[in-house]
């Protein structure tokens, strides 16, 4: 993977940091255009169903939108972040918290920024040789929260490195958003603090239009209709449509098989075909 | 005096003719040998031979006694030799009148107590086995041959059929076995009664097999699993067609339950089955004292804390493992990731073979092994990634690592991959009619017991089960195969063509999740099986469309 520098006065939004930033490693191919309008999604490690929900809900909007979704590619929102954008085929840019030479890279690491490269995005850190430590993540942040125009912060515990970035953001004066959670999850706490203190707007998905029905089997609307508003095991929805699961398995298979629905883990949701777009 | 006594030595599941030659020598230093490797149990034999007698009431000779245990080369352990010492020395001291070929023809067998009273032993249904096997002629039993029998002596077929001397405790083992006589012996003393014609031990009525092996009630019925239709069905496709099955799920939703409710939907056993299963149960010493077969399918759960040779068989006379316990039943492995790594490579041959082979420095010995493997897994170390209420406290690498212990090998010999979610109770209206009384439960009432489980109970589905295995059997004829999951590729592509729709669903398939070819044959065959429980010829769309539920995540 070939790396190449660039001086941080030349990258937009940079300017705006008190702590300035000298240069900038990249790897992939550079191109403005990429920061014209950007979002940083950014969340807890600990991702839940209800997180991956929520990222493969907001992310197609973004991109939709023409957004360029900024994250830290670590495990969990971050790089669920990064692929979904990737997968709608958007445009993506990983900021590290790490030297992009640093030889403690993980192999699954260096697959995910091949990939994120191959797909058109950027992958940029503020060193070349830095090994990732306690005090790098952090600095990564503020360079995540300068290059973005908006932060949505989607799951993020009590002491999150997610509300690092979203301070960054306030001080900054991005504008950031904060992704409701249940009040019983321990990686929606931080989420629902930033928005009970005011430092974050609370961010909900847009109306989604009812389905139109017309051009489909009519047979699977009442599987559509099922879960539009929540995602269902087989069981479940065996259960709530009155039908035998093996019949429900060879009908679901085919519904993910054509992408019209998504399966992760076991669950059921619409698939982004299914979602409208603005 | 020299008298040659026979027994048999079990050498897996075989059992080889050994002769007991006992001299009691009128000249020479008294005492007591045994020659022809014996191990410490036989050995020590000495003690118990020479108590018992004594206890028995009769004389243990104060001369040179020399056991010889042949052939020589054999290694030889347990306490299955007491008798034939017990009752050779007796001869060979005149206190059995050896004026009948009984003592030379008849296999004794059995450990001896201090009181003369003999212990349960184990391994008595091979030696019936084998008294069958060398009787001269092999006689068919036929009623004149049994009226014959009958005459010479009151009941006891005495000349007619192969006699064998066992433990009461044991001998309805080989009562099972059609064509000999079993004397089930209480103690030396009777024993010693009877050859002298003093009294008569009765033998034992052959036990006719088709009789013992009824339909059992199922100790754990699917019904009483609350909600988890499709593990349910994944298990019904797993039995029918002989599948092996890993269901994936967080602590506390009802795997073990599901896993333990199979051999319930399995077939009976029949006949010829149940003897091989008691056989094995047999060598191991597992049969109950007075249990003559088993009529159960077995059902295995070894702890995760199991050895190689306790799950494969081991030992230096090698005895069957948690394998071979299995066979023909169902072994479950609860937390299959925990297993430690040497442990499940080792299942590898008895899951293509059916058989395992086992190779210690005395003897190598084969047991069968033809088992269905049921697996539970946790999704991740803590067991709660994607629990709707619970978190999951497992760093990425920790579940990585979980789920590389038991990639490969193993995972590719499992056709049916199935979840098991954690069920919300309040979720399940129609809950299924026994379930257990919690405080939840009962709040539901008469609703929650009213409603019936929209899967059927384990009665329904055997029967389901049956006429699929009827279907396939009448398929693999020729094939030496019974049922589909035993199909090679070649008899897949043979019985299993596919029509234009059920190709395209498959290739769509293998296109969007990257499936192997040992994935696509494996789908292949899962769909054969879901078409022979609907009794369908072909493999239509629906089915291989379900077949893709039960495939391998991720």
């Amino acid at each position: 993977m070939e790396i190449k520098r660039i001086e941080g006065r030349k990258v937009a939004g940079l300017a705006a940091l008190l702590q300035p930033v000298d240069e900038l490693w990249y790897s992939g191919e550079w191109d403005e255009g990429i920061f014209t309008h950007t979002a940083a999604v950014v969340g807890s490690r600990r991702m839940t169903q209800y997180g991956q929900r929520v990222v493969e809900k907001l992310v197609p909007q973004l991109v939709s939108g023409g957004v360029t979704v900024i994250s830290g590619m670590m495990y969990g929102v971050d790089q669920a972040a990064h692929r979904a954008c990737m997968e709608c085929g958007g445009r993506t840019v990983a900021v590290l918290g790490f030297g992009l030479k640093w030889p403690g890279i993980s192999t699954n690491d260096l697959r995910f920024m091949d990939e994120i490269v191959k797909k058109g995005g950027l992958v940029v850190s503020e060193w070349e040789n830095q090994p990732g430590t306690l005090w790098t993540f952090p600095m990564r942040d503020r360079i995540m929260a300068a290059l973005a125009q908006e932060i949505y912060v989607v799951e993020a515990a009590a002491k999150s490195g997610s509300l690092i970035t979203a301070e960054w953001g306030v001080k900054l004066g991005r504008k950031v958003w904060a992704v409701p959670g249940p009040v019983t999850s321990k990686v929606s706490e931080g989420t629902n603090r930033l928005i009970a203190d005011g430092k974050a707007q609370m961010w909900l998905p847009q109306q989604q239009i009812s389905l139109s029905l017309k051009d489909r089997d009519t047979n699977n609307a009442e599987i559509y209709a099922m879960l539009q508003n929540e995602t269902l095991g087989i069981d479940d929805l065996a259960r709530k449509l009155k039908r035998p699961v093996e019949e429900l398995g060879a009908k679901l298979s085919l519904l993910v098989l054509s992408g019209e629905i998504i399966e992760k883990e076991g669950k059921y949701f619409l698939g982004s075909g299914n979602w409208v777009k603005r | 005096m020299l008298v040659k006594v026979r027994s048999v030595a079990n050498v897996g599941l075989v059992a080889l003719p050994v002769t007991v030659e006992v001299d009691v020598a009128e000249q020479g230093f008294p005492g007591f040998t045994i020659v022809g490797l014996a191990g410490k149990a036989v050995e020590e034999a000495r003690e118990r031979v020479k108590t018992a007698i004594n206890n028995s009431g009769m004389d243990f000779p104060p001369k040179k006694i020399t056991v010889n245990l042949a052939p020589a080369d054999l290694p030889k352990d347990g306490g299955a030799y007491d008798l034939p010492m017990a009752v050779g020395i007796l001869a060979a001291s005149g206190q059995i009148q050896d004026s009948r070929f009984m003592i030379h023809d008849s296999i004794y067998y059995g450990e001896l107590s201090l009181d003369g009273d003999l212990r349960a032993t184990k391994g008595v249904l091979l030696v019936g086995l084998f008294a069958r096997s060398i009787s001269p002629s092999n006689p068919p039993l036929t009623a004149e041959t049994r009226a014959e029998g009958e005459k010479v002596r009151g009941g006891n077929l005495k000349g007619v059929l192969p006699e064998i001397f066992v433990p009461i405790e044991s001998a309805n083992e080989a009562a099972v076995v059609e064509g000999i006589s079993v004397f089930p012996v209480r103690n030396l003393k009777e024993l010693v009664d009877h050859l002298n014609e003093v009294s008569v031990i009765k033998s034992l009525g052959y036990l006719v097999i088709e009789d013992l092996v009824e339909d059992e009630r199922v100790e754990y019925d699917l019904a009483e699993v609350a909600g988890q239709e499709q593990a349910k069905r994944a298990l019904t496709i797993a039995a029918a067609g002989g599948h092996n099955l890993v269901m994936w799920g967080p602590p506390g939703t009802g795997k073990t339950m599901l896993a333990r409710a199979m051999p319930g939907i399995l077939p009976p056993l029949l006949p010829a089955e149940a003897l091989e299963v008691t056989r094995v149960y047999s060598v191991a010493g597992l049969l109950q004292p007075g249990e003559s077969l088993v009529r159960r399918r077995p059902f295995r759960s070894p702890h995760h804390g199991v050895s190689a040779a306790g799950m494969i068989g081991g030992g230096s006379n090698p005895l069957p493992g948690e394998v071979s316990l299995a066979h023909l039943g169902v072994l479950f492995l609860d937390e299959m990731a925990e297993f430690p790594r040497s442990v499940l490579e080792g299942l590898r041959q008895p899951m293509e073979d059916g058989q395992v082979q086992i190779v210690r420095a005395a003897a190598h010995v084969s047991y069968p092994a033809s088992f269905t493997l049921v697996a539970a897994v946790n999704p991740c170390p803590c067991g709660f990634l994607g629990h709707p209420r619970r978190e999951c406290r497992c760093s990425e690498l920790a579940i990585r690592k979980y789920r590389g212990r038991m990639s490969g090998p193993i995972l590719d010999r499992i056709d049916l991959h199935v979840q098991v979610p954690a069920v919300e109770v309040e979720k399940l209206s129609n809950a299924p009619s026994g379930p257990p009384v919690t405080a939840k439960t009962r709040a539901g009432g008469e609703k929650v017991r009213g409603g019936r489980g929209s899967y059927d109970g384990s009665g329904d589905v055997r029967k389901k089960v049956i006429a699929a295995r009827k279907i396939q059997e009448g398929r693999f004829k020729s094939d030496g195969i019974f049922i589909n999951s035993q199909m090679k590729n070649r008899q897949v592509r043979k019985y299993c063509p596919l029509n234009g729709e059920t190709e395209r669903i498959l290739r769509l398939a293998v296109e969007k999740w990257d499936l192997s070819a040992r994935a696509y044959f494996k789908l292949i065959k899962v769909a054969r099986t879901i078409a022979d429980l609907g009794g369908e010829k072909d493999i239509l769309p629906v089915h291989m469309a379900e077949a893709l539920q039960y495939r391998q995540m991720g």
